[in-house]
């Protein structure tokens, strides 16, 4: 066979075969993209549709010394700060015929939530300090209705702190030390 | 859904698709070549490097090591041995230590498969503290001399007394010792002055009520024990919680008797409690209620005390007295059960902030309930409050003979 053509022939098996491998690698890049966009577009969705938690919100009850549940299905806000807000405001409003140890006026200025510790910070104002009633079972009361309600239905949450007007304080009303985190103490929830 | 999943994951970073085996494949090579590496690591000499600081009342001494590493120690009068069932990289075989105050040189020692350091001090020495911390891995020794820290002022032998909180005074703990003989015992009236406490619906004041038990409990121990007896306000003064607990500290007490009364958001509540110190609250009684009743309670409860038993690491000098606590508490709670006629709920510990700094068994004994009618009716009365003094002091009498029995 003449030299030239079998030059010919392999030069254009080549040339087929880099035409190929190009059109093979297009056609699978197209592929993933159009996959990427529809999971994209389903991600798009999701957030379009409003989800709703189930919140099992715990208080205390005249008759007995442990938390029962209450619940309530909110929908999620978007950031889990906010959603944690919304477990805040059930708390500090409360509900009838059940026992909430927040006294009138203290409310949250702000929380935080520290991922890499697991560590919820919940700053309240002054009014906490002011006008808390005494006694370590009103301040155990206080403590372990914030640390159980919020460990208990957020997994990601495994210890609490709390703060006064942004500070750190040594103790509530002269017990309990509030220096060191809370972990959840469910000997005060029944889940019934 | 008890735990609703974190949704903003799902929303935020969606996985990549995994189209195509190759992908697994390539997963599965990198997650064997990440496993090789591992072994092949871990196969290499742990490094350690050994540092030492000298603080204002203790040196420390450091063992730091590039990944963790288990061992044992002991020690004689002026060394301490540190032993390793691994092989260990050090940069010298003998590390002096001219600056320190205690620490003369780590000595190290390979032999086969095992290590140890040996710490030579330059006098006897004494460990006040020894933990473990991670990231990175450090075993840390506190130690002073033999004979006791530095010289500290000693605080009067009443607080108080000006109407206004105390200067702080020295807070770290002396460092723990075991006594053969209980000589003295610091009773803590809680609150007082312009701090009232709790306060029932006939003002009657938890500050009052706590001094006046104090008292009585006092007259009893000095006169049928014969010990001596501190208290920490001895009238209606404010006292800080640190103070409070400094003195029974640099008075060397060897039981510290914290009396309350209690308040609660619940009217109903009712019944003497005794407490002994924990970083996390838990009483027997509803622990075991909580553990038959929750579904998800060992799941969690698991996850909490693996939390709470690297927190024991940090530094409370209450650390080492939690069984007598533990003790002590009991044997008062069953006496105060009997008076008031409370079925036994058992014994609570939670974080006070009062008992944590207690270098001895501590407790704090709430008598009853303020914000209950009934009970803030009886404690209107003398002759109650002087059985409640009584039953304490039998249930500290219970303690000092299960004491006397257990140590000598």
């Amino acid at each position: 066979m003449d030299k030239k053509l079998i030059y010919a022939l392999v030069g254009s098996a080549l040339i087929f075969f880099i035409v190929s491998l190009v059109i093979f690698l297009q056609s699978n890049r197209g592929s993933d993209e159009s996959e990427d966009l529809s999971a994209e577009k389903d991600v798009i969705e999701e957030v379009n549709q409003p989800e709703l938690i189930n919140i099992k919100v715990f208080f205390y009850t005249e008759r007995s010394r442990y938390m029962r549940p209450i619940l309530h299905e909110v929908e999620f806000p978007g950031l889990r700060e906010d959603l944690y807000k919304k477990l805040i405001d059930l708390l500090i409003t409360g509900e009838e015929d059940y026992i909430s140890p927040v006294p009138q006026g203290v409310r949250l200025r702000t929380l935080y939530f520290i991922e890499d510790e697991n560590l919820l910070v919940l700053d309240f104002n002054e009014d906490l300090l002011l006008k808390f009633p005494a006694g370590s079972g009103t301040e155990l009361e206080f403590i372990y209705f914030f640390v159980d309600n919020f460990c208990y239905n957020f997994k990601e949450i495994k210890k609490v702190v709390f703060l006064v007007a942004g500070n750190k304080i040594k103790s509530i009303s002269g017990h309990i030390d509030m220096e060191n985190p809370f972990y959840p103490h469910y000997g005060y929830l029944i889940d019934q | 859904m008890l735990y609703p999943d974190p949704y903003w994951t799902r929303v935020r970073f969606p996985p990549p698709p995994l189209t195509c085996m190759n992908n697994a494949i390539m997963k599965n090579k990198s997650l064997l070549f990440v496993l090789l590496l591992l072994i092949t690591f871990s196969l290499f000499p742990i490094s350690v490097c050994i540092r030492s600081f000298d603080h204002k009342d203790f040196t420390r001494v450091v063992f730091e090591g590039d990944r963790g590493f288990e061992y044992n120690f002991e020690s004689s009068k002026t060394a301490l041995e540190i032993k390793l069932e691994k092989k260990i990289n050090v940069k010298k075989k003998i590390e002096k230590f001219k600056n320190s105050r205690l620490v003369d040189k780590v000595v190290h020692r390979l032999d086969k498969n095992r290590s140890s350091f040996t710490v030579h001090f330059k006098s006897p020495f004494r460990i006040v503290n020894h933990f473990v911390l991670e990231r990175p891995f450090r075993v840390v020794f506190d130690l002073s001399k033999a004979p006791g820290i530095t010289a500290r002022a000693r605080l009067p032998e009443t607080g108080g007394g000006t109407g206004k909180p105390q200067e702080e005074e020295s807070l770290d703990p002396p460092p723990a010792r075991k006594k053969i003989a209980i000589e003295t015992i610091c009773i803590d009236p809680g609150h007082g002055g312009s701090d009232l406490g709790a306060i029932g619906k006939s003002n009657v004041l938890e500050k009052d009520i706590t001094l006046q038990v104090s008292r009585k409990l006092k007259r009893l121990i000095e006169a049928k024990l014969g010990l001596r007896v501190l208290m920490t306000r001895r009238g209606d003064t404010e006292v800080s919680l640190d103070s409070r607990v400094a003195l029974a500290n640099n008075q060397k007490a060897d039981m510290f008797i914290s009396i309350h009364v209690n308040g609660s958001f619940r009217r109903a509540a009712r019944g003497p409690e005794t407490f002994y110190v924990s970083l996390k609250a838990t009483d027997q009684e509803s622990f075991q209620l909580a553990q038959k009743e929750n579904k998800a309670f060992d799941e969690i409860e698991k996850m909490a005390e693996e939390d709470e038993l690297k927190m024991i690491l940090w530094n409370m000098a209450q650390t080492e007295f939690i069984k007598d606590s533990s003790k002590l508490a009991d044997f008062i709670q069953k006496e105060l059960n009997i008076l008031m006629h409370t079925r036994n709920r058992g014994v609570k510990q939670a974080p006070f902030r009062v008992l944590m700094r207690a270098a001895m068994p501590a407790v704090l004994i709430e008598v009853a309930f303020l914000t209950n009618p009934t009970e803030e009716k009886k404690l209107k009365n003398d002759s109650l409050l002087n059985e409640v003094a009584l039953a304490i002091y039998t249930g500290i009498n219970k303690y000092i003979y299960f004491f006397n029995s257990r140590y000598n």
